[in-house]
């Protein structure tokens, strides 16, 4: 027995290492529980989500057919709207990034509309397209799109003049030399902007769900805290935080395969 | 060589404004009136708003919130982010569910702080506090952890004060950081500031945007939304300011 554990001593201090870090993570997620918990049972009524209700509602609800409805729809909608602004603003960004002119001429544009607050153009877009799952897909396409057009283009303007050159020098057609050399040059940026448009889709459905009473999970939050089940509506919190999470580490994974010396260089949020 | 390029390079960037406006004053006279304004309608109509003090009214109410929510962002973030910088197990420990609080739509909690804390300036003012806060935390953390432990080490082996530490190592080097957070969160916080001015109650720029819509006054929909667009631009502008006028402390560019 104690002839085993020799040679185990070394990597066991290690270990005691890792099993620190994973100490302290267990140790701060228990104590924000326990807060959470302390506090809302101090001086919230009692219809406030709080962990011990959330476990409770969490099975039930998860299970629910109008839970999993609404999850699909919300869902879908994003990747409906996240698939056509990838296409549109893959397009766009790579005739802003190789045309001196269509830069200068559009950055007006989109700049302007990147910084617009996507929200604002809720009741614009309900005007358009009624209170219909068309205006979701539109506020998603249209809160996501321009972070990926200002990757885009920046990836393209930043594909090195030699290989431009060389597909000059072996006589490659304007057009091949798009699709084989510039576009490859710009899926690592590509990437990052899908990162942020996915968040910013993310938000972009919940918030026309609240607006145009769509259903989704923005409107299933929206109808139980009404209806005071806090806990049930915070259940599909969690999830929406899940999609929100998966994304970023998919995105980063991604990120990291492709080009690991790109430093996180997004624009805005 | 630039120069001349950096003045063509204006005149077709204002060339394109101007034919923007163009396209949309001549489209909008052969579109349904229910669903379009053209361009001169929708500037009267702003001339009309600012010259009444409605617009200004709705400036003021609306930055007072954001104002307020960013200012309690910036110093939580900066400042929880400098002490985790500090705290190496607290970081490990916390890090994860910042992470995952930053990738979670805040708009999502508008409905929970409704029902908890009601209509007025505070609950708003949350809000805009909940967008923008993660961002600058996440960023700062970031420059947390990218700290060398080394510069840590020969502070202390020279017994450096604990004010020396945090004045030339810790700020200098978190900040950067901190600032790429602050731009993000400016952006964020105004997603924040109009979602809260439209789901919890109505004021400000959000109120005019809602009111507009909900009366069919198509042109002055048109018109509020293009101000929050240019506040967007205006402070967007501002946060890349002041991240590039920090950026130079990385010692990358």
């Amino acid at each position: 027995m104690s002839d085993a554990a020799l040679p185990a001593a070394v990597p066991a201090r290690k270990r005691l290492g890792l099993s620190d870090e994973a100490l302290a993570r267990i140790v701060c997620g228990l104590a924000i529980l326990a807060v959470w918990e302390g506090a809302m049972r101090l001086w919230a009524p009692p219809f406030i989500a709080r962990p011990s209700g959330i476990a409770v509602a969490f099975w039930p609800t998860i299970t629910s057919a109008a839970f999993l409805e609404a999850a699909g729809a919300t869902l879908g909608a994003m990747a409906q709207g996240l698939a056509i602004a990838v296409v549109a603003g893959t397009v766009i960004g790579l005739a802003i990034g190789r045309s001196w002119i269509a830069d200068r001429a559009l950055h007006y544009y989109v700049n302007g509309l990147f910084a617009m607050p996507m929200v604002a153009i809720l009741p614009l877009l309900t005007l358009w397209f009624g209170y219909t799952s068309g205006a979701r897909l539109a506020t998603v396409v249209f809160a996501s799109i321009f972070a990926i057009i200002i990757n885009v283009s920046d990836g393209a303007r930043s594909v090195p003049r030699e290989y431009i050159e060389v597909s000059r020098a072996y006589r490659a057609s304007g057009f091949s030399r798009l699709m084989e050399v510039v576009l490859p040059a710009s899926v690592p940026y590509l990437l990052a902007g899908l990162r942020l448009a996915a968040g910013r889709a993310l938000i972009g459905a919940v918030v026309a769900e609240f607006f145009a009473a769509l259903n989704g999970l923005g409107y299933f939050i929206l109808f139980n805290t009404r209806t005071f089940k806090h806990n049930e509506a915070f259940v599909a919190v969690l999830c929406l935080a899940c999609f929100g999470v998966a994304v970023e580490l998919m995105m980063n994974g991604a990120t990291r395969r492709y080009l690991p010396w790109y430093r996180r260089e997004d624009r805005g949020a | 060589m630039a120069q001349p390029r950096f003045w063509s390079g204006q005149a077709i960037g204002i060339a394109a404004l101007v034919a923007g406006a163009l396209v949309w004053e001549i489209g909008a006279q052969f579109a349904n009136p229910a669903f379009v304004a053209p361009f001169s309608t929708t500037a009267a109509r702003m001339w009309e708003y600012a010259a009444s003090g409605t617009l200004t009214d709705a400036l003021a109410s609306s930055l007072a919130i954001y104002v307020s929510g960013m200012a309690y962002a910036i110093v939580v973030g900066v400042g929880l982010g400098l002490l985790l910088a500090r705290a190496r197990l607290l970081r490990i420990g916390l890090e994860s569910y910042i992470m995952i609080l930053y990738s979670t739509p805040m708009v999502a909690l508008i409905p929970f702080i409704l029902s908890m804390m009601g209509f007025g300036f505070a609950p708003k003012v949350l809000v805009v506090f909940l967008f923008a806060v993660f961002s600058v935390l996440y960023n700062t953390l970031e420059g947390a952890r990218s700290l060398k432990p080394e510069l840590l080490e020969v502070a202390r082996s020279f017994r450096s004060s604990e004010y020396a530490v945090w004045r030339d190592i810790l700020v200098p080097y978190t900040l950067p950081f901190a600032m790429t957070g602050i731009r993000q969160g400016i952006g964020r916080g105004l997603v924040g500031l109009v979602s809260a001015e439209f789901f919890l109650s109505g004021s400000g720029i959000g109120l005019l945007i809602i009111r507009s819509g909900q009366d069919f006054d198509v042109p002055g929909l048109y018109g509020a939304i293009m101000v929050i667009t240019i506040l967007g631009v205006a402070l967007m502008a501002i946060g890349r300011t002041l991240e590039n006028r920090f950026a130079a402390w990385r010692g990358l560019s």
